[in-house]
C-alpha cells in the first residue's frame, strides 16, 4: 500500500516536473525570439527568399555579418527558403501573427499585408535616419500606400541580357541592337546548334526579365493605371504585337528545346558553360558570371529596340526589387525597434552599399560605388549601362505593379508563347482574364 | 472484476483518438471547406463569396487540364500497375534464386522520396539532356518531348509513378498471396486445374480484398501526386502538366488565392473519396454476386 502511494506520488511529481519544464522551455523559446536572448543580445529575425542566404545571397549575408560586427549587442537571425515556400511560410505566419521582424516579400503581398495591419509604417524611421532622400523617388512612391512607407528596397533590379561576345564574333555576328538584328542572330545561331537566349521555365516561371522590359517598350508604363482601373485592356494591339515578336523570336530558334523542363539555374549553367549566347537575367548573376569561363567575353545588354514599339525605346530596367518590410509588432517592442532601426540605418549606409557592390549588386541608394574594373568587369559592364545618360529607367518592373495572380499570368503568357503553347492573342487574353478575376 | 464495457468508459477510452482525429482531420478539412467559400488571401479578413470559387473553376481551363491529367495518370496507373505488381508478386513467390534480394530491389523505389524520384527522372526524360533520348538518338529516333510538351507529359508522369509504386503494391499482393490457403490450391490441382485456371478461379477470387486495398491506395495516391510533377516539369509548360494537387498548390501558394485553392482542395477530397467508395461498392457487389 505504502509502495503504491509512494509510486503514485512519484508519478504525479514527475508529471508536474515534466509539465513545468515544458512550460519553461516554451517560455524560454518565446522570450528568445520576443526580446533578448540569454547572452543579453537583442535578436531580430530576417527572413529571405533564398534557401541558403550565405551562398545564394552573399550580399545580404555580408551586410548582416558587418552589421553584427558593428553592433555586438544585436544578433540577426537569418533564415531563408525558396520563393514559393517563403511566401507560403509568410502567409501562415501572418495568419498567426508570428511574422519575422524583417522580411522580403512581393510588393503586391506587402500591400495586402499592410491592408491587414501586419506591417509597420517605416516613414518615421526612415525620416529619423535620413534615409529617404538617398533613395530614388520612384522607389519610395512604389513602396508607399495609405500614406505609409511599408517597404525599403532590398536590392536593385537591373535586368536585361548578358551577352557572350565571343560566341557572336565566332559566328560572324555583331551584338544586336534592334529586334530585327536579334532575330537574325537567332537564325544564324540556330543553324549552328547554339542557343541564343538561355531561359528556364521549370519552377522559375518568373525568369522572363528581359521580356518584361519589352512590355515597357510597348507602352506598359503608360497603360498600366488604365488597365488596372478597367478603362484599358491588356488585350490591346500594342501588347499583341509584342507577343507576336516573342513568337517570331521563338520561330527563329532563339530558345533551347528544353526551355520548359530546365530550371533558371540550369539556364544560368548553360550560359556559364558557353552553350548559349545570351542569358536572360539581371545583375545578381554577375558574380557567377565573373567566376566563370565566360567572364571576359560577357557584356550587359539592355535589350532590343523595336521599330514598332511604343514610346521611348532607349530604356534600361534599373529599379528597386521587391521590398524588405517590417512586422507591425516591432513598433511595440522598444528593444527590437531600436535594433531594427540600427539595422536599416546600416543597410542603407555607404559601407553597406559598398558591400552590395562588392558582392555583385548595384547600390540601392545614391551612393557612388568603388568598382574594381578588372575583378568586377561583369558588374561594371551592367552598371555602365545603368548609368548611361542616354538611357532612362521605367519606374518599376511591370510584374511588381500588379497582384501576384496577375504577375503569374504575365509570366505564363510570356513563357506560353516562348514554348509555343499560346498564341499571342491567347497570351494577352490569359492576362486579361487574371485581371478580370481581381 | 472491473467492467470496461459501460458507455462512459468506452467513450473515455475513445476520447483521445477522437480528439486527435478531430484536431488533425476534422478541423483541417472543415477549415478548408469553410475557406473555400471565402476570398481569403491567407491573412487579413476573408469575405464570404458563396460558391464563386467553385463556379470560377468551371471556367478555369487550367483546372480542367489538371483534372484531365490526373484522370490520365489514374487510368494508366490502374491499367499498368495492378496487373504488373500482381504478376511480380506471383513471380517472386516462386522458389527462385535470390527471391528475397529481388523483392527488396523491386521495393527499392518505394522508399525513395518522391521529390528525389522526380529529380532522377528529369535526367532520364528531359528532351535535351535526358538519358532516354540520348539512347534513342543512335537508333534514328528524333528527340521526343517526354516531359514538358503538350501530349506525353501525363503519360510520362504515370510511368514514373508506376515505377515508384510498383514495389509497394507488389509487397501487398505478396502478403495477400501468403494468405491464400495451400490446401485449396492443392484441391484445385487434384481436380486437374491448370496453373492459369488455379490463378483465375482460385487465387484471384480469394484475393479480392487485397485487390481492393491496392486499388484504393492507388486511387488515393494518384490524387495526391505533387512532387513528381513539381520536379519533372513544375506543372509546365503553362500548366499543361499540372495535376490537381500541383495546381491547387500553385493557386494557393503562388497566386496566394487561398479561397480558390481550398475550393480545389475540396474537389480533390470529394473526387478521391467518391472514386474510392465507388470502387469499393463495385467490388463488394461483385463479391456478393
Amino acid at each position: 500500500m505504502f509502495g503504491r502511494k509512494f509510486t503514485g506520488r512519484r508519478q504525479r511529481l514527475a508529471g508536474v516536473v515534466l509539465a513545468v519544464s515544458s512550460l519553461v522551455a516554451l517560455a524560454a523559446c518565446s522570450s528568445a525570439t520576443d526580446a533578448q536572448s540569454k547572452d543579453g543580445k537583442t535578436t531580430i529575425t530576417l527572413s529571405m527568399q533564398n534557401p541558403n542566404v550565405k551562398t545564394a545571397d552573399p550580399a545580404t549575408w555580408a551586410i548582416v555579418k558587418a552589421f553584427e560586427k558593428a553592433n555586438p549587442d544585436i544578433h540577426v537571425e537569418v533564415s531563408g527558403q525558396a520563393v514559393a515556400e517563403h511566401l507560403q511560410a509568410l502567409s501562415i505566419a501572418a495568419q498567426s501573427d508570428t511574422l519575422p521582424d524583417v522580411f522580403w516579400v512581393y510588393k503586391a503581398t506587402a500591400e495586402d499585408m499592410l491592408k491587414a495591419g501586419k506591417l509597420m509604417n517605416l516613414k518615421p524611421t526612415l525620416d529619423d535616419l535620413g534615409i529617404t532622400p538617398h533613395l530614388p523617388k520612384s522607389t519610395v512612391s512604389n513602396f508607399t500606400a495609405q500614406d505609409k512607407i511599408y517597404g525599403v528596397p532590398y536590392q536593385g533590379l537591373l535586368t536585361g541580357l548578358w551577352v557572350n561576345k565571343k560566341i557572336l564574333s565566332d559566328n560572324g555576328l555583331e551584338q544586336p541592337t534592334t529586334f530585327d538584328d536579334l532575330v537574325n542572330v537567332a537564325k544564324k545561331l540556330k543553324s549552328k546548334g547554339i542557343v541564343t537566349i538561355s531561359d528556364g521555365a521549370n519552377q522559375s516561371s518568373f525568369s522572363v526579365w528581359s521580356f518584361l522590359v519589352w512590355l515597357d517598350r510597348f507602352g506598359f508604363e503608360d497603360k498600366i493605371d488604365a488597365i488596372l482601373d478597367g478603362s484599358e485592356s491588356y488585350d490591346n494591339a500594342d501588347f499583341v504585337r509584342m507577343y507576336e515578336h516573342i513568337a517570331q523570336l521563338r520561330d527563329a530558334g532563339a530558345f533551347a528545346s528544353n526551355v520548359s523542363t530546365q530550371t533558371y539555374q540550369q539556364a544560368v549553367d548553360q550560359y556559364l558553360k558557353g552553350k548559349a549566347a545570351m542569358l536572360d537575367a539581371g545583375v545578381w548573376a554577375s558574380s557567377a558570371i565573373q567566376d566563370s569561363q565566360v567572364a571576359a567575353d560577357t557584356v550587359f545588354w539592355n535589350g532590343a529596340t523595336f521599330a514598332d514599339g511604343v514610346g521611348d525605346q532607349n530604356i534600361v530596367m534599373n529599379v528597386a526589387s521587391a521590398p524588405l518590410v517590417v512586422d507591425h509588432k516591432v513598433a511595440g517592442n522598444s528593444k527590437k525597434l531600436a535594433a531594427v532601426k540600427k539595422f536599416l540605418g546600416f543597410y542603407y549606409s555607404d559601407a553597406a552599399q559598398q558591400l552590395l557592390v562588392d558582392n555583385g549588386q548595384p547600390p540601392v541608394t545614391d551612393y557612388e560605388p568603388k568598382i574594381d574594373a578588372t575583378k568586377q568587369s561583369v558588374l561594371k559592364s551592367a552598371l555602365d549601362v545603368a548609368r548611361d545618360p542616354k538611357l532612362a529607367s521605367p519606374q518599376s518592373q511591370p510584374d511588381l505593379l500588379v497582384s501576384t495572380a496577375v504577375s503569374s499570368a504575365m509570366y505564363d503568357s510570356i513563357y506560353g508563347v516562348i514554348q509555343d503553347q499560346l498564341s499571342p492573342r491567347q497570351a494577352v487574353d490569359l492576362v486579361q482574364k487574371a485581371l478580370d478575376a481581381e | 472484476m472491473v467492467w470496461v464495457s459501460s458507455r462512459w468508459k468506452i467513450a473515455l477510452m475513445l476520447a483521445p483518438a477522437l480528439a486527435l482525429f478531430t484536431a488533425f482531420f476534422v478541423y483541417p478539412v472543415g477549415y478548408a471547406i469553410a475557406y473555400s467559400f471565402t476570398n481569403s488571401a491567407g491573412f487579413g479578413g476573408a469575405k464570404f463569396v458563396g460558391i464563386d470559387n467553385y463556379t470560377a473553376l468551371l471556367d478555369d481551363p487550367f483546372f480542367w487540364q489538371s483534372l484531365r491529367n490526373t484522370v490520365v495518370i489514374l487510368v494508366v496507373s490502374l491499367v499498368i500497375l495492378i496487373p504488373s505488381s500482381f504478376a511480380l508478386a506471383l513471380l517472386l513467390r516462386r522458389r527462385i534464386a535470390f527471391a528475397g534480394g529481388l523483392r527488396a530491389l523491386v521495393f527499392g523505389p518505394a522508399i525513395i522520396a518522391p521529390i528525389l524520384v522526380g529529380l532522377m527522372w528529369v535526367f532520364i526524360l528531359d528532351p535535351k539532356i535526358g538519358l532516354l533520348n540520348r539512347l534513342l538518338e543512335p537508333l534514328g529516333v528524333g528527340p521526343i518531348q517526354w516531359i514538358g510538351g503538350n501530349s506525353l507529359t501525363p503519360y510520362s508522369v504515370s510511368l514514373v509513378f508506376v515505377w515508384s509504386s510498383i514495389g509497394f503494391a507488389m509487397t501487398i499482393f505478396y502478403a495477400g498471396l501468403q494468405l491464400v490457403p495451400n490446401d485449396v490450391i492443392e484441391a484445385a490441382k487434384l481436380d486437374g486445374a491448370t496453373s492459369w485456371q488455379q490463378l483465375r478461379h482460385v487465387t484471384i477470387p480469394m484475393m479480392r480484398e487485397t485487390f481492393a486495398i491496392v486499388t484504393v491506395l492507388l486511387i488515393t495516391n494518384v490524387f495526391k501526386i505533387f512532387e513528381l510533377v513539381y520536379m519533372l516539369t513544375g506543372g509546365g509548360p503553362v500548366h499543361r502538366s499540372e495535376t490537381l494537387v500541383s495546381y491547387m498548390y500553385f493557386v494557393t501558394f503562388t497566386n496566394q488565392r487561398y479561397g480558390s485553392g481550398m475550393a480545389i482542395a475540396v474537389v480533390i477530397f470529394v473526387l478521391g473519396a467518391l472514386t474510392s467508395l465507388a470502387y469499393l461498392a463495385a467490388a463488394r457487389r461483385r463479391s456478393l454476386a
